[in-house]
């Protein structure tokens, strides 16, 4: 299988569909599918003939599998014990999250070198602000409100990017309670949104917010439907 | 499945709505955040429809419940590699599970020295009866009608030889045995059917939908 032939995308693409397809024998099976791992045209090759097949399986029948395959799923992956215990608990009271939050929040406090807890006077310019981040701990949004003010402002630093028909939307996640909506904030530049209350009320037991991927238009819901794409820990300048 | 015996009557149960695309990639997305209830979920909604994919292609219940538990184990790791930008999360998933299957056919036969018909035997399983053969899936899985077009477009023979890899996970060799033709007719016929349906799929813009 000499991929740098100069006929390499017809060769490829020939290659990928038998993959997909399946009759691609063992041997050539195992090497391409090796190869697609650090071989980006590979992998796109494959996926690309992955779709085109994928809806000849929907003349499958379904076939429900026995309750012990789920048992075992859980079990291998030390989960909770039924699906059903872990529908009660929603993502932002998950412990990975949580993990992932902390960390994130360290790796800014350390990358920006602020020592983030300043005692002062009070006065209504003193600020809060919240950097928020994606996993990689890159600052992607920052929120920053004023003590006499109930506007929160968010600055676009990163880059975000937002699929079509899709919107960011920013929460403030409460202690100890569901997420609460501030409101669909742009992906560039400088948005604004309310808060309900001044800042140091309507943050008082809000130790995060975050920003999940949400319709167009915001959560339909009212709690967060799609993935939290970024959040950072509140941090008050007084 | 109560369904008389014909898979068309199923599509919409395993279905492609766009409705439910967006729910399983959101899902996927909370999945790889560690979230259980959008995993116990993913599960619920898709598990019937990939053991189904399982149990057609290697013809053994235990088998095909060992394949779906790796799965989803799989899933669970590595949901952070589904790229909502490049493929649709049913694709996506249905590609895991058919993957998974046709790896364990050919390690398989990387373990066999001879394929005889014989090793067929070893990995039946019953299957409904009245159960719609390979070309009546091929053809009701293309719910959509230009892909539906583009496979009936396809010879007899090399419609058959599609199906029959698709769904049987049948070898090159395999296929040859089944439907009594030399191997360089049935390869010759798989390659120019799958050319064709790129063609035809491409020229009615079918892909990435």
């Amino acid at each position: 299988m000499n991929l740098s032939r100069p006929d390499r995308p017809q060769r490829l693409d020939a290659l990928a569909a038998e993959y997909a397809l399946g009759t691609l024998p063992p041997r050539a099976r195992l090497r391409l599918s090796r190869a697609a791992a650090s071989d980006g045209a590979i992998a796109a090759a494959i996926r690309d003939w992955e779709m085109r097949l994928a809806v000849l399986t929907e003349g499958i029948a379904p076939v429900t599998p026995p309750p012990r395959v789920w048992a075992g799923i859980v079990s291998r992956l030390g989960l909770a014990a039924s699906g059903a215990a872990g529908a009660d608990v929603p993502w932002w009271s998950r412990l990975t999250f949580w993990r992932r939050f902390a960390l994130t929040s360290f790796a800014l406090a350390m990358a920006f070198g602020v020592t983030l807890f300043m005692p002062g006077p009070k006065a209504p310019d003193q600020p809060i602000v919240t950097v928020l981040a994606g996993p990689d701990a890159k600052p992607v949004l920052i929120a920053t409100a004023l003590r006499g003010d109930r506007t929160m402002t968010i600055k676009v630093v990163g880059a975000a990017t937002v699929p079509a028909g899709k919107a960011l939307e920013l929460w403030m996640l409460p202690d100890g309670s569901a997420p609460k909506s501030l409101g669909v904030i742009p992906d560039s530049g400088v948005g604004r949104v309310t808060l309900p209350a001044a800042p140091d009320v309507a943050l008082a037991n809000v130790p995060a917010l975050a920003v999940s991927l949400e319709p167009a238009g915001g959560s339909p819901t009212g709690a967060p439907t799609g993935p939290v794409l970024y959040s950072g820990k509140v941090e008050r300048f007084y | 499945m109560f369904c008389g015996g014909r898979a068309a009557c199923n599509v919409a149960e395993s279905g492609k709505s766009p409705e439910r695309n967006v729910r399983l990639a959101a899902l996927l997305a909370r999945v790889a955040l560690g979230d259980q209830a959008a995993f116990a979920e993913l599960d619920a909604l898709t598990s019937s429809h990939l053991y189904g994919v399982a149990v057609r292609i290697l013809k053994d219940g235990a088998l095909a419940e060992k394949v779906l538990q790796e799965a989803f184990v799989s899933v669970w790791h590595h949901a952070g590699s589904y790229d909502a930008a490049k493929s649709q999360p049913s694709t996506w998933l249905a590609a895991v599970i058919r993957n998974r299957c046709l790896d364990l056919i050919r390690r398989r036969e990387l373990d066999t020295v001879t394929m005889t018909t014989d090793d067929d035997e070893g990995r039946e399983f019953d299957l409904p009866s009245g159960d719609p053969t390979p070309v009546e899936m091929l053809l009701a899985g293309a719910d959509a009608r230009a892909v539906r077009d583009c496979v009936d477009a396809l010879d007899a023979g090399p419609k058959q030889a599609i199906a029959l890899a698709f769904y049987q996970g049948l070898s090159h060799a395999e296929l040859a045995d089944h439907l009594r033709q030399p191997l360089g007719t049935v390869k010759s016929w798989v390659r120019r059917a799958l050319e064709r349906l790129k063609g035809c799929l491409d020229r009615v813009g079918y892909t990435r939908t």
